[in-house]
């Protein structure tokens, strides 16, 4: 720290005051008589509000003019939603938890490409490529994940992956969100329980689908024959 | 020395240059395929095309196109200049050169790409040369625009298994020839030929033959695109999570340089590439020394033991010193290893010469195996010469000599770096059993540890800095990429740190405390070559 020496200049000059205590405007105390201390109009006036919504709901359920509480109502009045019984419906487009999508025969449609780890900001996505067992039609020209791996807590739903993917394998359509665990482990989603999970119609596949192993389409089939 | 202009800059070169070599001299690069600096030209991919201007007074070669002209929605016949493959035309004195400056050739690489690229499957996600595929580099710098073709592509066989270590993916394949070059002029073996013609074209190997020559992996390095997968790596990491080290190849004496690539996120090399060096392997590795990358993590030694029982490294290294400072001089060896960097054997010669005494020195390392007058050598050994150069007046012995002398009785006492024994395993596993004392500081499994009283773990190549000098007496050094594997640590630190506890002035912490104490007696090995 520097010390440097004081000026008689700057000792004399008058110091401005620090710290002055609480300056601002002085307030009534409240009222304090028997009807205040005693809360009994207060409560009165609440109940009477309770009342009011208790018997108006009542009306409502009796003539069956109540607002469908699951339904974005925007109508006046009480919407109560009984969760997890009854839930909103989520948007269409609505981006929740993961699901890997199958081709016909039930086989994972990923093939192992980490395009979706790579996009992944979170880094929540670990897959670890196998090669088909051999005799296997597509051993040799694509992979399959040995596991695949979504942490779901440190998953930020930006749907990037879903987008990154080539294959349409993986897709944030189920409608769901991760419901609450005992333990963090079980949010750690992998292949089985990814591949378990259908989209909102119970569909495993996808809607866009794409040429498979036995459609001529297929880019692994040698067509010329004369090759090999 | 000569020049020419290259896009308005001088580029020299020397006499028999052709343009794009001339260019990538001088750190320029003009888009190819099948051009490769270590290879012979063969001018089939086109994208090298430039504009070479004429000379002064002279008239320009030129070609007469319709071209389309969008205002009268018709084609027009037009003269443009007649484009020339940069890697076969040799570079003159004065000439001009026109590359990313003129239209003409900006076009012309757009339309080649889109060529290239027109019955290709565009599987890049399945593909393991997406991240280091020169399609998918020259598509973004080049085209940038999808094809116009509408029919279905012409397909090619894939996933063809071309030998033990290659799979050819003719879909993918541009035919550039790289791969039947290198084969034909590298390895000395041209069992690749290509056959058909035009979009048919494809790869194939000699009818009865097999990819299998000691190069084979190469023809993967050379191949610009993914049609060549070498079934090691294929399908297991993805380029672009990969980063890469210097190293030398450690297997033979030969010492390529290399990158080894490895994931940082799992520790884990995967693969060998060839380093360019023009005075040690130029541009090539063979399928042995691409291959040796595994032991970075295979059969590693990485727990301390005394007496077969695992201790914590200290423990071992304090019962070493134990044992050291109660060794009969006249009845102990050194064994140096010629499997360990300069470093480790200067670290146990300072020990055992300096502070404590022991004349005896011995070469470890392991067995000769195959060479040829290609690149491999058949010391199958990455460090003969540096280790016999760190025990500068007391040359090491061949190791079956000390195998002899316990077998004698007169050795009983070892300190040993290295893991395996250059000679029958059998016997000298019998004669180290013999041993009253063998502190082992081991990188792998083999003879030396699994005799030894007290094994130290070693980090490997890949897990340490070191400097190797190979059977040319080049010293090059090589860089640490994986941590530590379990509680390895460098050889040379686990000797300072016996010599330290037992009070000698071995206090290095780091490597540069081990070079500095290296420079007085050792001069050149501790410094690598300067690369070129």
């Amino acid at each position: 720290m520097n010390q440097e020496p004081k000026s008689p200049a700057a000792e004399s000059a008058p110091q401005p005051r620090r710290g002055g205590g609480i300056i601002g405007k002085k307030l009534p105390r409240p009222d304090r008589s028997p009807s205040v201390q005693s809360y009994v109009p207060e409560i009165a006036k609440g109940m009477g509000v309770l009342l009011d919504h208790f018997f108006r709901n009542t009306r409502d359920m009796v003539f069956g003019q109540r607002n469908d509480p699951v339904l974005e109502a925007l109508e006046p009045g009480i919407n109560t939603i009984s969760y997890p019984e009854q839930k909103r419906p989520y948007p269409e487009r609505f981006r929740g938890l993961h699901r890997l999508t199958t081709r016909e025969d039930g086989s994972p449609r990923c093939v192992a490409c980490l395009c979706c780890s790579t996009a992944c900001p979170a880094q929540c996505i670990y897959i670890e490529p196998a090669e088909y067992p051999e005799g296997d039609a597509r051993r040799g020209y694509e992979r399959y994940p040995a596991r695949f791996v979504i942490d779901e807590l440190r998953c930020i739903f930006c749907g990037f992956c879903v987008e990154a993917c080539p294959c349409d394998a993986i897709r944030m359509d189920t409608g769901a969100h991760a419901v609450p665990y005992d333990s963090r482990d079980q949010f750690v989603y992998h292949k089985d329980l990814l591949l378990s999970f259908a989209n909102r119609r119970g569909d495993h596949q996808t809607r866009n689908p794409r040429a498979e192993s036995p459609d001529p389409g297929w880019p692994g089939i040698d067509r010329l024959g004369k090759h090999g | 020395m000569p020049m020419f202009k290259l896009d308005g800059k001088e580029v020299p070169f020397q006499p028999g240059d052709t343009i794009i070599r001339a260019a990538a001299r001088a750190g320029i690069d003009i888009p190819h395929y099948c051009w490769h600096p270590g290879l012979s030209v063969a001018a089939n991919c086109r994208m090298c095309l430039v504009e070479i201007l004429p000379e002064p007074g002279r008239k320009a070669l030129s070609l007469d196109v319709l071209s389309w002209d969008p205002a009268s929605g018709s084609l027009r016949p037009k003269r443009k200049p007649k484009l020339q493959p940069a890697c076969q035309i040799p570079a003159t004195d004065g000439m001009v050169v026109l590359s990313d400056q003129s239209p003409h050739v900006l076009e012309a690489r757009a339309a080649v790409q889109e060529f290239l690229l027109l019955n290709h499957p565009v599987d890049c996600p399945i593909c393991d040369q997406a991240g280091e595929c020169k399609l998918q580099d020259y598509w973004l710098a080049h085209q940038r625009t999808g094809k116009r073709m509408r029919d279905e592509i012409v397909h090619k066989p894939k996933a063809v298994s071309f030998g033990p270590t290659i799979v050819y993916d003719a879909e993918r394949c541009i035919v550039c020839t790289r791969c039947v070059r290198f084969c034909a002029e590298i390895a000395k073996d041209p069992v690749l030929e290509k056959r058909e013609r035009g979009n048919l074209s494809e790869i194939a190997v000699s009818p009865g033959r097999q990819l299998d020559h000691p190069y084979s992996l190469m023809t993967e390095h050379v191949c610009p695109v993914g049609a060549l997968t070498s079934k090691d790596f294929r399908f297991k990491a993805r380029v672009w999570f990969l980063r890469s080290a210097k190293s030398v190849c450690q297997g033979c004496a030969t010492g390529c340089n290399a990158w080894l690539d490895f994931d940082p996120r799992y520790q884990r090399a995967y693969r060998y590439r060839p380093r360019d060096n023009e005075q040690v392997n130029g541009h090539w590795m063979c399928d042995e020394g691409m291959l040796s990358y595994r032991s970075a993590h295979k059969e590693r030694i990485v727990d301390a033991t005394i007496e077969r029982k695992q201790v914590r490294v200290e423990a071992a290294i304090a019962r070493a010193a134990e044992l050291l400072s109660a060794l009969p001089l006249e009845r102990s060896a050194v064994v140096l290893s010629a499997q360990h960097s300069n470093e480790d054997n200067f670290a146990l010669v300072t020990l055992a010469k300096s502070h404590l005494g022991i004349g005896e020195f011995f070469l470890a390392g392991k067995p000769w195996g195959e060479g040829d007058a290609i690149l491999r050598n058949a010391d199958k050994n990455p460090n003969t010469a540096g280790a016999n150069d760190v025990a500068t007046t007391t040359p090491p012995r061949p190791f079956d000599q000390l195998v002899q002398a316990i077998e004698d009785g007169r050795i009983t006492h070892v300190i040993a770096l290295g893991s395996a024994v250059p000679m029958d395993d059998e016997r000298a596993r019998a004669a180290l059993k013999k041993l009253r004392v063998l502190i082992s500081i081991a990188t792998w499994d083999g003879a030396l540890p699994a005799c030894g009283t007290v094994v130290l773990p070693a980090c490997s190549w890949a897990e340490a800095d070191g400097t190797w000098v190979n059977a040319k007496r080049i010293a090059q050094r090589s860089l640490r990429a994986l941590q530590p594997a379990g509680n390895a640590r460098p050889g040379w630190e686990l000797v300072a740190r016996i010599g330290s506890s037992m009070q000698f002035p071995m206090k290095w912490a780091r490597l540069q405390d081990v070079h500095r104490a290296m420079a007085p007696e050792a001069g050149a090995i501790a410094a690598p070559s300067p690369e070129p």
